[in-house]
């Protein structure tokens, strides 16, 4: 059973994974398919948002219909996915280790007690007075909502002033005038992304991704992933260690697992831990073993048990860049994207905005307008070719 | 007229890519190509199962877009470009790039299964996808594979790789076995208003 929300980019590569292994899929979604009562099996509503609700008629159709394994894609459904495993005593980690990675506090608690190396971090609400916590603090610090993804409503904050602005547009963006939120002390350095798959307790380490451009705010919008990683092997073996830390201290035992690091002189430091898969299409990158089998085919090998090939990246360089929201509008067209294809090395552009969508720059917005993917000898010549690529893009925009 | 050709390659899988042509190659119709044998006559056809370090194992050509199946593991990265150049010398080359479809024995078969599948489409699978402003429109039947293009709501929609394997394909299993496959040559990145949008993680 494979729990993909409707607002999901991992349909595709998931359901293309499941075929290539031949297994027998049901897609649950929380809202129904067309085809939802023509396939009753391989189709089923679940209240995604409750993981109880979810497990509960997830059980109900398990009766029908044995599961022999279940798998969410995102940091939502990987709390539900864990439910169900846990009520039907399938591979899957304990709702718990779910939960605290999907709750940045609790995260942070655990990832603090367990002595990982985490910037120090303090939980506000955001019905709190602004100018009353700016006087409290450290600069420069970064304000986090806790549940939101992709980085949206990540702002940093270098000054009294700048906080107050800054929570002041967090509070439009959640909505919830009594949510909590976090603080953190911004921690300078480079980021890197690791990308492992925790198999009985024990973190495998698939990829580590260097991400060139600086993420030094006021927002925080990914771009460019480039693997294998140019940091030194000791360092990369600090980074490892780091996240091995993490996922012991999160107590998640088995599946995939995606985390963000920065180092500097004081070495790593967890920035983010998710018990999912990379998100967006950045998977297209990853290909494993003399197959080239992708990553979405690995965790379904896992959870299935079945056995699964080497998880030794391919040789070649491989990068991916999620094309910077370009601003605020409605898009009109976007030139340029053969000539963009063209460039040497670059094997896909993937425009996933359509025509007519209103385009929202971080941090109320997260939706990349598509992904540039390329491959290569080195890690420098695949960043190199996904820059000439964007270069050639051209986004038409009217005004919002 | 060789500058006048533009060809944008779209990767489906490591398996499948999509080429599409600002100009038509096949106007009124689909070829499906099985392999090289099937390819004789057709310029276009001939060439991309010529290339060496390719191996494609299937084509097919409608309209303006030109798909290629292959299952050597070499990366589209490494021999697209050469796909590009073979369509683009055929396409340039002033003679028809694709050949009408021959007559076979087969071919009754799949006008059979071209009428079956039709009124599957017509009375099962749009009035379903209707729900979601969606349509799938049946291009051709060729040795038994169909294929399809989504329009409205199921084009581009973050979805439509589920309603495309766990609806239609059920479906067609279902209710006309004789079917061997399925391909989507729908141009996903246009669709204006598909009626599920991937926005996260």
């Amino acid at each position: 059973m494979l729990l993909l929300p409707t607002t999901t980019y991992r349909a595709t590569a998931f359901v293309e994974a499941a075929r290539q292994l031949g297994v027998e899929l049901t897609v649950a979604s929380e809202q129904p398919s067309t085809f939802d009562r023509a396939n009753p099996a391989g189709l089923i509503v679940l209240d995604l948002k409750n993981p109880d609700h979810a497990a509960a008629e997830a059980i109900a159709f398990a009766r029908k219909q044995p599961i022999a394994a279940v798998a969410g894609v995102d940091d939502d459904t990987a709390i539900v996915a864990a439910t169900i495993a846990e009520r039907l005593g399938l591979k899957g980690i304990p709702p718990h280790a779910a939960r605290a990675a999907r709750d940045k506090h609790q995260q942070r608690e655990l990832l603090a007690k367990a002595g990982v190396p985490i910037p120090r971090f303090t939980l506000r609400r955001l019905a709190e007075d602004p100018a009353a916590i700016a006087q409290t603090l450290t600069y420069p610090c970064v304000l986090k909502p806790l549940n939101l993804s992709a980085s949206r409503g990540v702002i940093r904050a270098d000054n009294a002033k700048g906080f107050v602005a800054a929570h002041s547009r967090l509070q439009a963006i959640v909505c919830e005038p009594d949510a909590s939120f976090l603080i953190e002390e911004f921690i300078p350095g480079y980021e890197v992304a690791l990308e492992g798959l925790v198999v009985n307790r024990r973190l495998h380490v698939l990829a580590i991704f260097d991400k060139p451009d600086p993420l030094d705010g006021p927002f925080f919008e990914e771009t460019i992933y480039v693997t294998p990683s140019t940091v030194p092997a000791a360092l990369q073996g600090a980074i490892k260690d780091c996240a091995d830390r993490a996922v012991r201290a999160l107590g998640i035992t088995e599946g995939p697992v995606h985390a963000e690091l920065r180092y500097n002189e004081r070495g790593p430091c967890l920035i983010e831990l998710a018990a999912r898969p990379i998100g967006g299409r950045c998977s297209a990158v990853l290909r494993f073993g003399d197959k080239k089998i992708s990553l979405e085919e690995v965790i379904l090998r896992h959870a299935l048990g079945m056995p699964m090939p080497s998880l030794q990246r391919e040789s070649l360089a491989a990068g991916v860049m999620m094309i910077p929201i370009p601003g605020a509008g409605r898009l009109r067209e976007i030139r340029g994207v053969a000539e963009a294809k063209a460039v040497p090395l670059v094997e896909d552009v993937q425009i996933t905005a359509h025509p007519g969508e209103q385009l929202v720059p971080f941090p109320e917005g997260s939706r990349y307008p598509g992904f540039i993917f390329a491959r290569g000898e080195a890690p420098g010549v695949v960043e190199s070719a996904l820059r000439q690529a964007h270069a050639r893009l051209q986004f038409v925009l009217d005004p919002a | 007229m060789n500058a006048e050709i533009r060809i944008t390659a779209e990767p489906i899988d490591n398996q499948r890519c999509k080429f599409v042509l600002n100009v038509p190659v096949l106007e009124g119709g689909v070829r499906r190509f099985a392999g090289a044998e099937e390819a004789k006559g057709s310029p276009l056809a001939e060439a991309i199962f010529a290339i060496p370090a390719l191996g494609a194992t299937e084509l097919i050509v409608s309209g303006n877009i030109v798909t290629v199946v292959k299952q050597n593991p070499t990366p589209w990265q490494a021999v697209g470009k050469a796909v590009g150049a073979a369509i683009r010398s055929a396409v340039a080359s002033g003679v028809p790039a694709v050949a009408a479809s021959p007559k076979s024995p087969d071919a009754v078969d799949d006008d059979a299964l071209y009428e079956q599948v039709a009124k599957v489409f017509d009375e099962q699978v749009n009035p379903m996808v209707a729900r979601h402003g969606g349509r799938v429109e049946l291009i051709d039947v060729q040795d038994a594979v169909v294929m399809l293009r989504m329009g409205g709501g199921c084009q581009g929609c973050g979805m439509a790789d589920v309603t495309l394997r766990q609806g239609i394909e059920g479906m067609l299993a279902q209710l006309v076995p004789a079917v061997r496959g399925i391909v989507d040559i729908t141009d996903h990145t246009t669709g204006a208003n598909p009626y599920f949008q991937a926005s996260k993680k």
